[in-house]
């Protein structure tokens, strides 16, 4: 079969566009004036989801008010697409400041030591790095302390009735997932009323933690509580219940024990509908105020101190979720 | 005592891969008294659904000498085409129609991209995979959107009691066995896998082919969407991300060659059931989440080596012993 020259080449050039689109893509945001030179930040994340869709928009809200201008771009969860973007950012498109929210914290290494080199201030949100001396500033929350606050809804809730946990894991290779992991097991660690019988990973991935939960319920039918150590796994986890018979609201004797991390839409919304017990949210606004203040003091000249800020999850239950909600960056969204 | 070693060893050769998911299933059964329950066995046939529908189509592109890459992202769009605001309302067989037509018309792009030009498969499914991808996170906004009710059936609802996903997998499985095996289609999808250039020299009409192997694909892997989305019950980001690992795992776990060729559905259907038992198992065994990456990667470098030495050769092996 002799294919016409010219269709050829139409595919040829339809395969060249799927390429070429596939390489990223970066989006100037909020427009210039176009008197004089704004300042530029280069925002550039591991990925985008949904409490990343509400970190940029806390950047951008305070990049607005600052009155500076937005240049974003998604690495897709590849630390050497990270690594050229944010080469791309300091060397031909000259942004002023960076902020970045590492894939890896120790492979950013190499575009830090870039930022230093040309005197680039260098911020540091979400995700910690490893080079802590050459970064402008960092603020991140601190996924350790949000596993503690997680098992301390737990602690409380067993001292009426002993809870058999099942406890989902995120990424192994993500240090928010590690520190939410340890810092729920070792504050449940040596409770009478806490039994964690199954540890699962989910790589952050919905339906792992799906298929994960139903197969933990299958083995252990007597789990009566599950820690989710991301909203975003929620809706799994409440279909896994669903199929096993056993989603159930608060109050009922069937109503299996929920605290999720975040604090997103699907937090909210189930926080509302009373299936969820307590929601450890992250402080997203912090992020974005505290980037841009520490970017306008290190374009001032001055030293940002403290150089790094952590800052505790805030934790949402039933008791205080009519007051605290309106706090919660995904309550708000909703 | 020979006819039935004999017998033995001829299922050997056609499927070696049965003996390894029995003694699976056994073992664990042995184990775990909770494994070995008709309630755990609907359970692992439910999840491995999605992954045989997806696997099968990427088996007719694997039998090609191809590969596609974006089975996973093709997933997501398709899930996100499914949640946006035009299916919100419309009967529930106007939108799995509509997901169809996208799955074939993603399926096309590649084949059509891969059949008309000399670009390898992998290049262009690479760069599909993240149109795709871009393209989903575009419609959804890279929100979580929660999936209407009545559109969650096709991964809850069940028929005379077998569930939906199931019934789907079943017919997907019955569907690639009858294509692959007794129809012009499928033989010309192994003339081209085995010697491309011989099929071209004997007239084969190589692209179509080829073609209609990626959009098959295309197809497949948006029912293993709407069986995915409906049973998580809402469209997320990173749902399908990195599933082609698994979907190809699965492929060449069942035995069909990388370089095309050779291979078999019920043989990718027998990968997924594997690779979706040995992922319970390792639930009911309470292993370290590390353990969990270990098992995977360690099935998938087993996959690839036995790609490498093929596994119908050594099965083949049996044969004198089973003669004598």
């Amino acid at each position: 079969m002799q294919v016409p020259t010219l269709v050829r080449y139409t595919a040829a050039l339809a395969a060249s566009a799927l390429v070429l689109a596939g390489c990223g893509s970066s989006q100037q945001e909020s427009g210039s004036d176009g008197s004089g030179k704004k300042v530029t930040i280069g925002v550039n994340f591991d990925l985008l989801n949904g409490i990343r869709q509400a970190e940029k928009s806390a950047i951008e809200k305070a990049a607005t008010e600052a009155g500076y201008e937005v240049v974003f771009n998604v690495a897709d969860k590849d630390p050497q697409k990270q690594s050229s973007q944010i080469q791309d950012l300091v060397q031909t498109r000259k942004v002023d400041a960076l902020i970045v929210i590492a894939q890896d914290g120790q492979q950013i290494a190499s575009s830090v030591s870039l930022a230093k080199a040309r005197k680039v201030p260098f911020i540091a949100i979400d995700r910690a790095v490893a080079d802590q001396q050459n970064i402008t500033f960092q603020i991140t929350g601190d996924p350790v302390a949000d596993g503690k606050l997680a098992a301390s809804e737990f602690i409380d809730a067993g001292k009426t009735k002993p809870l058999k946990v099942l406890e989902l894991v995120g990424a192994l290779t993500d240090q928010n997932a590690i520190g939410r992991r340890d810092g729920f097991n070792e504050a449940v660690k040596g409770d009478p009323n806490i039994t964690v019988v199954s540890q699962v990973p989910t790589n952050w991935d919905p339906a792992q933690a799906l298929d994960g939960t139903s197969n933990a319920l299958q083995k252990n039918p007597d789990i009566n509580a599950i820690f989710v150590p991301s909203d975003f796994l929620l809706p799994s986890v409440q279909s896994a219940l669903k199929a096993a018979g056993r989603l159930a609201p608060i109050g009922d004797p069937e109503h299996v024990f929920l605290v999720t991390i975040d604090g997103d839409q699907n937090g909210c919304k189930a926080m509302k509908d009373k299936t969820l017990d307590a929601d450890i949210a992250t402080p997203v606004d912090d992020f974005g105020k505290q980037a841009i203040s520490a970017i306008t003091t290190a374009l001032g000249g001055q030293g940002v101190s403290p150089q790094s800020v952590r800052t505790e999850g805030l934790s949402l239950d039933q008791a205080n979720f009519a007051t605290t909600s309106a706090q919660v960056w995904g309550c708000v969204v909703a | 005592m020979s006819s039935t070693y004999q017998w033995c060893a001829r299922a050997l050769r056609r499927q070696p891969l049965f003996p390894v998911w029995l003694v699976l299933v056994l073992a664990l059964s042995g184990l775990y008294d909770e494994f070995g329950t008709g309630a755990n066995f609907r359970n692992i046939a439910i999840q491995a659904s999605p992954l045989i529908i997806a696997a099968v189509g990427a088996t007719f592109v694997i039998m090609t000498g191809g590969i596609d890459l974006s089975v996973g992202a093709m997933l997501f769009l398709a899930a996100a085409i499914e949640s946006s605001r035009a299916f919100v309302s419309a009967p529930a067989g106007v939108v799995f129609a509509a997901i169809a037509v996208t799955g074939l018309l993603m399926g096309l792009v590649n084949g059509v991209a891969i059949a008309l030009t000399r670009v390898p498969a992998l290049i262009v499914t690479l760069a599909s995979m993240q149109v795709f991808r871009g393209a989903g996170g575009h419609i959804t906004g890279q929100q979580n959107i929660d999936l209407p009710a009545h559109l969650r059936g096709i991964g809850t609802g069940s028929l005379l009691g077998v569930p939906a996903p199931v019934l789907l997998a079943a017919v997907t499985t019955l569907g690639g066995v009858l294509v692959f095996g007794r129809t012009v289609f499928g033989r010309y999808l192994q003339a081209i896998g085995s010697n491309r250039a011989a099929a071209l020299n004997a007239g084969l009409p190589v692209r179509a082919v080829t073609i209609g192997a990626y959009a098959l694909a295309g197809v497949l892997a948006a029912l293993a969407s709407l069986t995915q989305t409906a049973r998580l019950g809402a469209v997320q980001p990173s749902i399908g991300d990195g599933y082609e690992l698994t979907v190809i795992t699965a492929v060449v776990l069942g035995g069909t060659s990388l370089f095309g060729g050779r291979g078999s559905i019920t043989g990718t259907v027998l990968g997924a059931l594997v690779l979706t038992t040995a992922q319970t198992g390792l639930v009911f065994s309470g292993a370290s989440p590390y353990v969990f990456d270990i098992v995977r990667g360690g099935v998938l470098l087993v996959a690839v080596i036995a790609a490498g030495i093929r596994w119908r050769t050594l099965a083949q092996a049996l044969r004198p012993a089973a003669a004598s």
